[in-house]
């Protein structure tokens, strides 16, 4: 059996132990965890941003210019240090100001104005009209400029029913994800590590 | 009931459908079907972008979804460009898309190719709009493009057919935002079961060709390239746990109002 399917029933056992209650073993798989997760994403980072995007083309292929956005990334940095701590700023201005001016056109496109498209091109269905009224009484519950009282009370009463419907399809689909997990590790403790399962 | 009996419980009834197989019925959804179909009627040569935008802790629900999709474009003779927009991704893509490859004897450079990971997804997925070597221009084992002889051909969207995303996030999202409305791409998606209901918009209003939803989107997908793998397998265990919760929600709503009754009527005076 190899080395690393023993290791990985080890901590796949120390994290299930958890369930009887917190013990040492569980806390030291909890921290590898962690302590593997962090040490994998400054590698990949390094390996694959830093490296090829600043280091490379700063001393292996003189593209200097690329020392300015290299400096922006030190100025990050200087959040630690409260003198300098303004500097800072201006990396964060720029990643604001630009990331809002391409997130903003782009949202607007795809999440209110092709949402809304389909909604009412979709009204020739039993389907797009339950549709229509869902997103109707449910933007009429969250509308608080007037009382929730009347015809209007009750329109927004049938939106909290479909918020509830959401809410349980949600969770339903959440139980579903959590038990694949556990079913994953099963697959491989009594699959790969036990061979019951074939 | 202890907790503890109720772990023992749901173990069981996972564990015990794994070991003795009773193959409960599964039916193909439709926008499992969907996601099928766009990749079916793809012509031989056509790429398709697939991108591992997961961490490690969804393994067990998004790589029988990769699997079956790795699968069924080798089987098609499509050529596959894999990549990873969260760094997690990054070896469990390499590793996935390696592994399918060799089953079907696909070449890594002329069938396959998988970029790496690039961070500030939002740049990258614009950016491969303009051209993939800007925002890659190495691959993950550090070859350039240029010398890549698949990528001569693949310089943008242009060249992509279809974009997959295998993801346990809201990165599809950004997809939709980017590939789908500024560069009019087609998104299929498959994602891990928590996530799927945030997709159903963008599905029922076109913006995605199809959803493959957890576990059972993978069995699903299984059962139409005719490849039984992990999906199929868990796919028993996971009917008979939710039978078990079903169960485990009735008894404890029922000893719920017993006891509220029960109080009721110590409270109550004669």
């Amino acid at each position: 059996m190899e080395l690393g399917t023993v290791i990985a029933v080890f901590l796949t056992l120390c994290i299930f132990s958890f369930l009887y209650k917190d013990n040492p073993f569980y806390k030291f798989a909890e921290h590898l965890l962690v302590g593997i997760s962090v040490g994998y994403v400054l590698v990949i980072a390094l390996n694959t941003t830093l490296m090829p995007k600043l280091i490379n083309p700063v001393f292996k292929e003189g593209k200097f210019d690329y020392i300015i956005p290299g400096i922006l990334g030190l100025f990050m940095l200087l959040r630690f240090f409260p003198k300098y701590v303004w500097l800072s700023r201006i990396s964060i201005a720029l990643i604001i100001g630009a990331g809002a001016g391409v997130a903003i056109p782009a949202t607007i496109q795809a999440k209110i104005f092709a949402q809304m498209q389909a909604t009412m091109s979709s009204m020739a269905s039993i389907d797009g009209i339950i549709v229509f009224v869902g997103i109707a009484t449910t933007l009429a519950y969250f509308f608080f400029s007037r009382e929730h009282k009347g015809w209007f009370g009750t329109t927004a009463r049938v939106g909290t029913w479909f918020l509830m419907i959401f809410f349980g399809a949600t969770f339903g689909y959440t139980v579903m994800s959590r038990i694949s997990l556990l079913i994953g590790r099963m697959q491989f403790l009594l699959g790969d590590f036990l061979h019951i399962i074939k | 009931m202890s907790r503890q009996l109720i772990f023992i419980l749901i173990a069981l009834s996972v564990a015990i459908p794994l070991v003795i197989r009773i193959g409960l019925p599964n039916e193909v959804t439709s926008e499992v079907m969907q996601v099928y179909e766009e990749i079916d009627q793809l012509d031989s040569g056509s790429v398709v972008l697939i991108s591992f935008d997961h961490e490690a802790s969804s393994l067990p629900e998004v790589k029988p979804m990769a699997q079956a999709i790795l699968h069924h474009c080798f089987t098609k003779k499509l050529k596959v460009v894999g990549l990873a927009l969260l760094a997690e991704g990054t070896v469990i893509g390499d590793q996935i898309l390696r592994r399918a490859a060799n089953e079907y004897h696909a070449k890594y450079g002329k069938d396959y190719v998988f970029l790496g990971f690039r961070p500030q997804y939002q740049a990258a997925i614009l950016g491969m709009g303009e051209d993939i070597v800007r925002v890659f221009p190495q691959d993950y084992k550090n070859l350039p493009l240029e010398q890549i002889p698949m990528m001569k051909k693949i310089k943008n969207y242009g060249d992509i057919s279809l974009i997959i995303s295998v993801t346990d996030g809201d990165m599809p999202v950004w997809w939709v935002d980017y590939a789908v409305s500024r560069y009019h791409k087609k998104l299929a998606c498959a994602t891990t079961a928590v996530m799927a209901t945030s997709f159903y918009p963008f599905l029922s209003s076109g913006q995605m060709k199809g959803l493959l939803g957890g576990l059972k989107g993978a069995a699903e997908y299984e059962m139409l390239i005719e490849k039984p793998g992990m999906g199929q397998r868990g796919m028993d265990a996971q009917s008979v746990c939710h039978l078990v919760i079903i169960l485990l929600v009735i008894v404890g709503n029922i000893s719920y109002f017993r006891k509220n009754r029960l109080q009721s009527t110590v409270d109550s005076p004669p």
